[in-house]
């Protein structure tokens, strides 16, 4: 049988990366229209290695999908323990030390009554997820609506005409480069993909969203700012677990990333989920713009495990998966958009541009008043989709039909709601600024610095002492990438490293990579174990001189998540 | 102008076995926890393939059999290099051994031929050379038996002279070319770099391409399933735990003082087999013919004492006392109540008191034209303690040319029967008359068990020799013991005990529908008899006509590395991997370590290389550590810059401590060591010859 090119090589609907947002959209594309071609390419080798989350979810916008696109799907094997676990005690605690924990759940039902902003972290009704594991249902579920979806293909570079303003297709990493760049016999350029309508759905820090917004100049009002999630699933004995509940989420404000008055201030909390099976997800979530030079996140879990409230059930238990991601915290005013020339305040700024849609974290739809992102990714992925449906005869009106979809949404609505939040705690501190937040929406837009320039050579003093062991934590992300390809992290300029960077923060990378990527080389900062990699990008948006860039590695390397 | 056949597998992805794969509880490995994909070497095989089809041109159709969800790995076939692709799937398929693989598989390799290929048997059969879950190696070599056509094992490169292809297979101690003689012929790879990657284009074609399917019905096989099997799985369970320390030392001091200490402290057992033996047929033994304990597992041991005692309460103390009445009166003797189909099996059971099997235990020996394989004189050793509670004798046959000086060596070893066939057509191992020469030797004098080594030729030509007569074979045993299982009627039969899915679990087997037990068993291992050279031994000849057309192809010529490692015996092996980037290093690094060492220790130290180093020149092949090189059982094992692909862990299992440093903190070879170090090997070994010295 012959393989004829130009069937295999073009796609109506390309959607870039197989999270829950590309899965979402494509499968919502589908529904709307049962002889769409639609392909989704992801980087990973397969569906759901790469995804990381909390993951507390609001269910509503993922059960209207599915209800929409496989009115069974209840039945398909798994579904009910993956969507199951709903959560029935939730707590907020405030940790003063490594001791000492107050309960302050019973405030926070008092500010959601209120309707006050912080009440909006309560659970009531949503449900604990693995979106590991969610991710691989999508992904069946996709498949069984005839989705095609690629897995091990890194996309390169969107195929952008700067002449007609148009992207009209990716370009995929290549493959069996050797460590120099030279091809083996085994290499294979990257191929040219065309698509009328392209979707990207990368997850956070988007390398091919990034090289859109350059090339086709889309803006943002604030620039994007991260925190870096660090979580371990830790099983249990039974008798531990059972004392933690089953469908338990504690969420922690303090210790060990803030204290009040002269301890640390990092933005960020601490989790402890129920999650079956005797295991419990633990982790923290700080704030990449953190100031302290030797500070890892890490090493923050461990401390955080240390206090008693989580001490008492993870104590003596086994961790039996691990793994790192970033989370775009910038919020509304970070979402990428498109400003036409001479456009006011009524004017409609794209979420993309055209026949290109950026949806979930790569468009950076995070509430942080919830701490949330997931439902929103769920939903524009959603919209998106529909979006694109609608104007496959029009391509080029895709983008507006989205964005459009948004502004009525409550995607957008939240997003608005939510826009000061973050801003004001960074420029106030956790102590003011969280109260301070419930007059948010009052307030002006405040800017935030990019996470890279807020590094100073102040200390964290950790409380548990040694060195993280990351190369445990890498076995336990079983990550993984063929060693013989190009590095795909690369450091501009090494004499900042060495004349600089050396000096004022230690080097910070070397500290503050999870995977143990970096190392002093001579004298020189290297990437020297780019197999390492999480994929969780920290490194290009921390290095205190913005002197780090990562690229899509060749497809099927990174971690294998199976139950984050 | 050819065209190609791979033979594909879909496998559990072992690399990603973590803690959470196994069940907490027993042991064992939670089914579904694993992704499915495809087999490394089958991957491999693809490659092979698709540099064979560049070399000459033709189509590449790639097979696989089992459930439907393998399509999988036709897919990726498909999205790699093969033209078209046939799914072998049907429940009667199911359950298969290796030759109810192999027949079926053979099957509609034949059919492939008629259909696809228009009748045209100008074919190659390209497979991996074994499978990461099973590991046997025996289907591909089994294929070839059912085809009658030759299989060319091991194969690592292939090239194109005059329009003839030529292919480099690793042998013994070396390299060989050989050049197949005619077509068709099965070709299994041993390991090829550069696997194909999948290209997009090729990927969205095999999406939407339309896989063959063929059900048993299409094909017809003579010898399918679970009841064309001829050996049967009794018992899986762990391996013993605890066996390796896998402690993570994070310092050089450390490191150093824990190797020396535990180097000190000494073996545990000897190295060469005992008298004793641990069976005794049941007309022998003390308590009666109603004593079972030498059943398969401890928990039918117990269940038998029970009942033998309650028996005899009861007053049964004759076979022919035993009927079916008993089982209600035995019951209320019992403490712990048994199912009454199992005490009816059980009470069966006690009626049959003769040896399932009849005949001698043999050895297929191997040997260089000089002298015999040390894993021959280990086979002799198990042979002889097999042998010896059911009163039979051992015996040996020796295939080659001008090979009868080593008779007296093999009497020395514990044989008692030599059988010589000399031919010139044997004077190299090949397959086909190797084959024909044992066949015929094993028909004449009926052996009950038949052992072979588990090295390249072993595991060629056991399998095939295994097919033909149609007995049971299991590969790569580590234990083999005589045991009853007296509830299915057996007596004195061989159990057979061996890891599977890469050592994570243990599989005890036993043959079944066979009238000889085969096995073969991993190099050091077993333990060989202290050489007795007053033994005395009868030494048979056996003539064989062989003829130039069983030859299947010629041997251009054959690299055996120079050098004389003495691996197996020696007390340390240093081993350098491909993480020492090059010769240089591992010039430097191993030998200074080695050297440092035997100085500290005062004892045996050898230089060891993974097969990744020996294939990038860092050191000869007689170095090669492995399943395809040496299989060594140190007192002390030091891994530097070596992964521990599993071929490797294979063969250093049987160290007594392992030791390894690598930078890969995933690196298998961690769970496989005693000891170890994260780290760069090139920083970290200067240090600790460095701390040696002192």
């Amino acid at each position: 049988m012959e393989i004829k090119e130009k069937d295999n090589t073009h796609i109506s609907i390309l959607v870039v990366g197989a999270g829950p947002a590309g899965l979402a959209a494509a499968i919502a594309a589908r529904s709307a229209n049962k002889d769409a071609d639609i392909a989704v390419l992801e980087k990973g080798e397969a569906v759901g290695n790469h995804n990381l989350s909390g993951a507390v979810l609001e269910t509503a916008s993922l059960k209207r999908l599915l209800d929409e696109a496989r009115p069974d799907w209840r039945t398909i094997k798994g579904a009910d323990s993956i969507l199951g676990r709903e959560v029935k005690d939730d707590e907020v605690q405030l940790l003063l030390g490594k001791e000492l924990a107050v309960n302050i759940s019973f405030l926070m039902k008092i500010c959601k009554k209120l309707g006050l902003s912080f009440g909006e972290i309560c659970n009531d009704g949503n449900s604990i997820v693995s979106i590991s594991k969610l991710t691989r249902l999508l992904g069946e579920i996709a498949l069984s609506l005839g989705i095609e979806i690629y897995t091990g293909f890194g996309v390169k570079e969107i195929l952008y005409d700067q002449d007609n303003r148009k992207a009209h297709g990716v370009k995929l990493v290549d493959q069996g480069l050797d460590k120099e760049g030279n091809p083996q016999p085994n290499y294979i350029e990257g191929e040219t993909i065309t698509a009328d309508i392209i979707i990207l759905a990368e997850g956070t820090d988007g390398l091919v969203t990034e090289d859109f917004v350059v090339k086709a100049g889309l803006n943002r009002k604030n620039d994007q700012v991260f925190s870096v999630g660090v979580k371990e699933i830790i099983r249990v004995s039974q008798q531990k677990y059972e004392s933690f509940g089953d469908n338990r989420v504690i969420h922690t404000m303090g210790f060990p990333l803030w204290l009040p008055i002269f301890g640390p201030a990092i933005f960020g909390g601490g989790f402890a989920y129920s999650c079956g099976e005797n295991e419990i997800a633990v982790g923290i979530i700080a704030g990449a713009d953190w100031k302290y030079y030797n500070f890892n996140p890490q090493k923050a879990l461990e401390d955080f495990k240390q206090h008693t409230v989580i001490r008492e059930y993870v104590d003596g238990g086994e961790i039996i998966e691990a793994g790192v991601k970033m989370i775009p915290e910038g919020g509304y005013y970070a979402v990428p958009r498109y400003l036409p020339s001479g456009s006011d305040e009524k004017t409609m700024k794209t979420v993309g541009y055209k026949n290109v849609m950026i949806i979930g974290d790569s468009a950076g739809f995070v509430n942080m008043k919830k701490i949330k992102g997931l439902h929103n990714a769920i939903e524009s992925g959603a919209l998106a989709g529909n979006a694109a449906i609608k104007c496959l005869e029009t391509p080029e009106k895709a983008a507006d039909e989205y964005t459009r979809k948004l502004e009525s949404n409550s995607v957008m609505d939240e997003m608005k709601s939510a826009r000061n939040f973050r801003a004001i705690v960074a420029r106030f501190g956790q102590a003011i600024g969280v109260p301070l937040s419930i007059a948010g929406n009052l307030l002006p837009r405040f800017t935030m610095e990019k996470d890279y320039k807020t590094m100073t050579s102040r200390k964290f003093t950790f409380y548990t002492p040694g060195e993280f062991d990351k190369p445990t934590f890498v076995a336990l992300a079983v990550t993984e990438h063929r060693e013989e390809q190009p590095s795909h992290l690369s450091i501009l300029d090494p004499s900042l490293c060495i004349n600089q960077c050396d000096s004022l923060f230690n080097r910070a990378c070397i500290t503050f990579c999870p995977a143990g990527v970096y190392e002093k080389i001579g004298i020189d900062t290297r990437p020297a174990n780019p197999s390492n990699c999480v994929h969780c990008k920290t490194c290009q948006r921390k290095c205190p001189f913005d002197n780090i860039r990562w690229t899509v590695p060749e497809g099927n390397g990174g971690p294998k998540y199976k139950l984050m | 102008m050819s065209n190609y056949i791979v033979t594909v597998k879909q496998v559990p992805d072992i690399t990603q076995i973590t803690g959470n794969a196994f069940n907490p509880e027993t042991g064992t490995l939670k089914r579904g926890t694993l992704p499915s994909v495809i087999n490394k070497l089958d991957a491999d095989a693809l490659a092979f393939a698709n540099k064979m089809k560049h070399l000459s041109p033709g189509k590449i159709v790639c097979l696989t059999m089992g459930p439907p969800k393998s399509s999988e790995v036709l897919t990726y076939s498909l999205s790699r290099c093969a033209d078209h692709a046939v799914l072998l799937t049907d429940r009667v398929l199911g359950g298969a051994d290796t030759p109810a693989t192999a027949n079926p598989l053979a099957y509609a390799i034949r059919k492939i031929a008629k259909d696809i290929f228009n009748g045209n048997d100008d074919y190659v059969v390209i497979s991996g050379m074994q499978s990461v879950d099973g590991d046997t190696a025996q289907v591909p070599a089994q294929i070839a038996e059912e085809l009658q056509i030759p299989c060319i094992a091991y194969a690592t490169e292939v090239e194109s002279i005059n329009g003839k292809f030529r292919i480099e297979k690793i042998v013994s101690g070396g390299n060989q070319w050989v050049s197949p003689k005619a077509l068709p012929y099965v070709v299994t790879v041993a390991n090829y770099e550069y696997p194909l990657f999948a290209s997009f284009r090729r990927s969205r074609w095999a999406n939407k391409f339309a896989v063959i399917n063929w059900t048993a019905d299409d094909i017809k096989p003579t010898l399918f399933g679970y009841d064309g099997s001829k050996t049967r799985v009794t018992r899986v369970f762990p391996p013993p735990k605890g066996a390796r320390k896998n402690k993570h030392c994070h310092n050089i001091d450390e490191f150093v003082k824990e190797l020396v200490s535990t180097y000190k402290k000494g073996r545990s057992s000897g190295a060469f087999e005992g008298e004793e033996t641990d069976y005794i047929v049941p007309s022998d033994r003390p308590g009666g013919l109603f004593q079972r304990n030498y059943e398969g597992t401890d928990k039918e041991i117990n269940a038998y004492k029970q009942v033998t005692q309650a028996l005899s309460k009861l007053g049964i103390t004759k076979v022919d006392q035993l009927n079916e009445s008993l089982v209600e009166r035995v019951q209320e003797h019992l403490q712990e109540k048994l199912t009454k189909k199992m005490l009816q099996e059980m009470i069966e059971g006690y009626k049959t008191t003769q040896t399932s099997y009849s005949g001698d235990v043999w050895v297929i020996a191997e040997h260089d034209g000089k002298k015999t394989n040390d894993v021959t004189c280990e086979l002799l050793g198990k042979a002889t303690h097999l042998a010896k509670p059911l009163g039979v004798r051992v015996g040996v046959v020796i295939a080659g040319y001008q090979c009868k000086h080593m008779a007296n060596d093999l009497i020395a070893a514990g044989a008692d029967d030599v059988h010589i066939i000399e031919d010139v057509l044997l004077e190299d191992f090949r397959p086909g008359p190797y084959r024909n020469a044992v066949v015929d030797a094993i028909k004449k004098h009926n052996p009950q068990i038949v052992l072979f080594g588990a090295t390249p030729q072993g595991r060629v030509l056991a399998p095939m020799i295994a097919y033909r007569l149609g007995c049971g074979l299991t590969a790569d045993c580590t234990s083999l013991d005589i045991r009853d299982n007296s509830r299915q009627g057996n007596i004195a039969i061989l159990m057979q005990t061996r890891p599977a899915l890469g050592g994570n679990i243990m599989a005890t087997i036993i043959t079944k529908d066979s009238k000889i037990q085969m096995a073969t068993a991993r190099l050091g291992v077993m333990k060989k008899n202290r050489p007795d050279h007053s033994r005395k031994g009868n030494i048979i000849e056996h003539s064989v006509t062989l003829a130039e057309s069983d030859v299947g192809f010629d041997i251009i010529k054959t690299e055996l590395s120079g050098g004389s490692a003495n691996l197996s015996n020696a007390d340390v092996v240093v081993s350098g991997g491909r993480g020492l980037r090059n010769k240089d290093n591992y010039d430097k690094l191993v030998s200074d370590l080695a050297a440092v060492i035997r100085k500290k220790l005062d004892c045996q130290v050898e230089l060891g290389a993974s097969r990744a180093a020996v294939e990038q020149g860092f050191i000869n092949r007689t170095h090669q550590v492995g399943q395809t090189g040496t299989a060594v059982s140190p007192r002390l094992y030091i891994a530097l810059g070596i992964s521990g692909a599993i071929q490797h862990l294979i063969g250093i299992e049987n160290s007594e401590i392992i030791v390894a440093i690598n930078s890969d903190p995933l690196a298998p070879i961690f769970k496989h060591s005693d000891y170890y170090m994260v780290g760069n090997a090139e920083e970290i070994v200067p240090q600790i010859t460095e701390a040696l010295r002192h």
